[in-house]
């Protein structure tokens, strides 16, 4: 899994690329707190949740970064991320899927949450829980 | 006729690292030193240097029931004195980490005496008094049972034993208890639950592949010890597996 500088070159290399519409990063969750046992509740500093810069624009990092979903428009653009990556993963590897990762309709909780006119390139980018919105990397 | 403990089945080295492991007979390897009051800073139970609080009054000082099993069970120092009940806890990786919750519960119950081990997939907590538990702690922090880099110390929020590496070959830890420092060693910068430390505490270089891969207890195709390749663990487990099946309906070897 990926430090924040290593995810943030990879980031900044991927969305470089034209013709990625939307791109979700998952890991497993760096708590802001302590979540369980006697000291639940307190701070948890960690550096591996920090603010980096992807295409100019902020992004809280909440996870370790361990997958990265694209969702491209054009399949060409599959080629071009995997030199992209293949110049970033040198000392360690890494693995490029191609399939259907994402949610292509509103399922039941996205209802509940954003109605019956849902703006279609929310769903699935973000946990309908939250309440803090997708960072939006202009071109 | 005396009886000699096999300890476990296997040809393969990860089958001789369980055994070397569980047989008390046997030396473990001492790999990094350790002091006392860093143990217990990790720990989290006391403060360095304090009195150990008590659960009850010494045994020298109560009146004990005239019990024959009292009689021919020693108590451990810690239960002598009173001490409070209190746990460590470890978190192995799969890959490669040199003892795994089952192995370090096998071996604890052959190598100590007055502990109460919890078993689960990923961690495993054991539980005894305080003076023992810290006895106990630093032999397995020491010897060839640990490795900074892929076990620790966590008493809660202890996911990340099934997770891929973190890039600097650490186990992903929520908590960030222990961080690789720039001159490659292993510092615990906050206790088991999560408290930051008052200073960090510095538990030695995470031993490298090679190492790892001739003292782990745990099979694995990708990056050890294939399992398959063991046929004499494969013929053992087999065995159990069948006699389970048939037991209650024919619990004999055919």
């Amino acid at each position: 899994m990926l430090g924040p500088e290593t995810a943030e070159r990879l980031l900044n290399a991927v969305v470089g690329v034209p013709g990625i519409r939307r791109l979700m990063v998952n890991g497993p969750g760096l708590p802001k707190t302590v979540p369980y046992g006697p000291a639940r509740g307190k701070p948890n500093p960690n550096t591996n949740r920090k603010t980096i810069t992807v295409g100019g624009s902020d992004v809280d990092l909440r996870v370790q970064v361990g997958m990265v979903t694209i969702e491209v428009t054009d399949e060409a653009t599959i080629e071009e991320i995997r030199t992209v990556c293949d110049r970033i993963f040198t000392q360690f590897p890494y693995q490029l899927q191609v399939g259907q990762f994402m949610k292509t309709q509103a399922t039941l909780v996205d209802y509940a949450k954003y109605g019956p006119d849902a703006d279609e390139t929310m769903i699935g980018l973000v946990d309908p829980k939250r309440t803090d919105v997708p960072v939006m990397i202009q071109h | 006729m005396a009886y000699t403990p096999q300890y476990g089945p296997g040809t393969s080295v990860v089958a001789q690292n369980r055994r070397n492991q569980m047989n008390p007979d046997h030396k473990l390897e001492k790999v990094r030193d350790i002091t006392d009051e860093d143990i217990v800073m990790v720990l989290g139970h006391r403060s360095p240097g304090s009195a150990y609080p008590t659960a009850h009054p010494p045994l020298a000082e109560q009146q004990e029931p005239d019990c024959p099993m009292r009689k021919l069970v020693k108590p451990t120092d810690g239960a002598k004195a009173g001490d409070r009940v209190r746990y460590v806890q470890f978190a192995d990786s799969m890959f490669n980490a040199p003892s795994q919750p089952y192995q370090r519960t096998y071996a604890e119950m052959y190598r100590f005496r007055a502990i109460d081990p919890g078993t689960l997939s990923g961690r495993q907590i054991v539980e005894c008094r305080e003076r023992d538990l810290e006895q106990y702690t630093k032999l397995l922090v020491e010897t060839e049972m640990f490795d900074p880099a892929l076990v620790s110390m966590r008493g809660a929020t202890v996911h990340g034993h099934s997770l891929r590496l973190s890039e600097d070959g650490m186990q992903f830890d929520a908590l960030q208890r222990c961080v690789l420092a720039e001159n490659g060693v292993v510092k615990y910068v906050k206790d088991q639950i999560g408290v930051p430390l008052d200073r960090a505490v510095e538990i030695g270089k995470p031993m490298d592949a090679e190492w790892l891969k001739a003292h782990s207890t745990i099979f694995h195709s990708l990056v050890g010890t294939a399992y398959r390749d063991d046929k004499e663990y494969i013929e053992y487990i087999q065995r159990i597996h069948t006699l389970r099946t048939k037991y209650g309906f024919m619990p004999t070897e055919e």
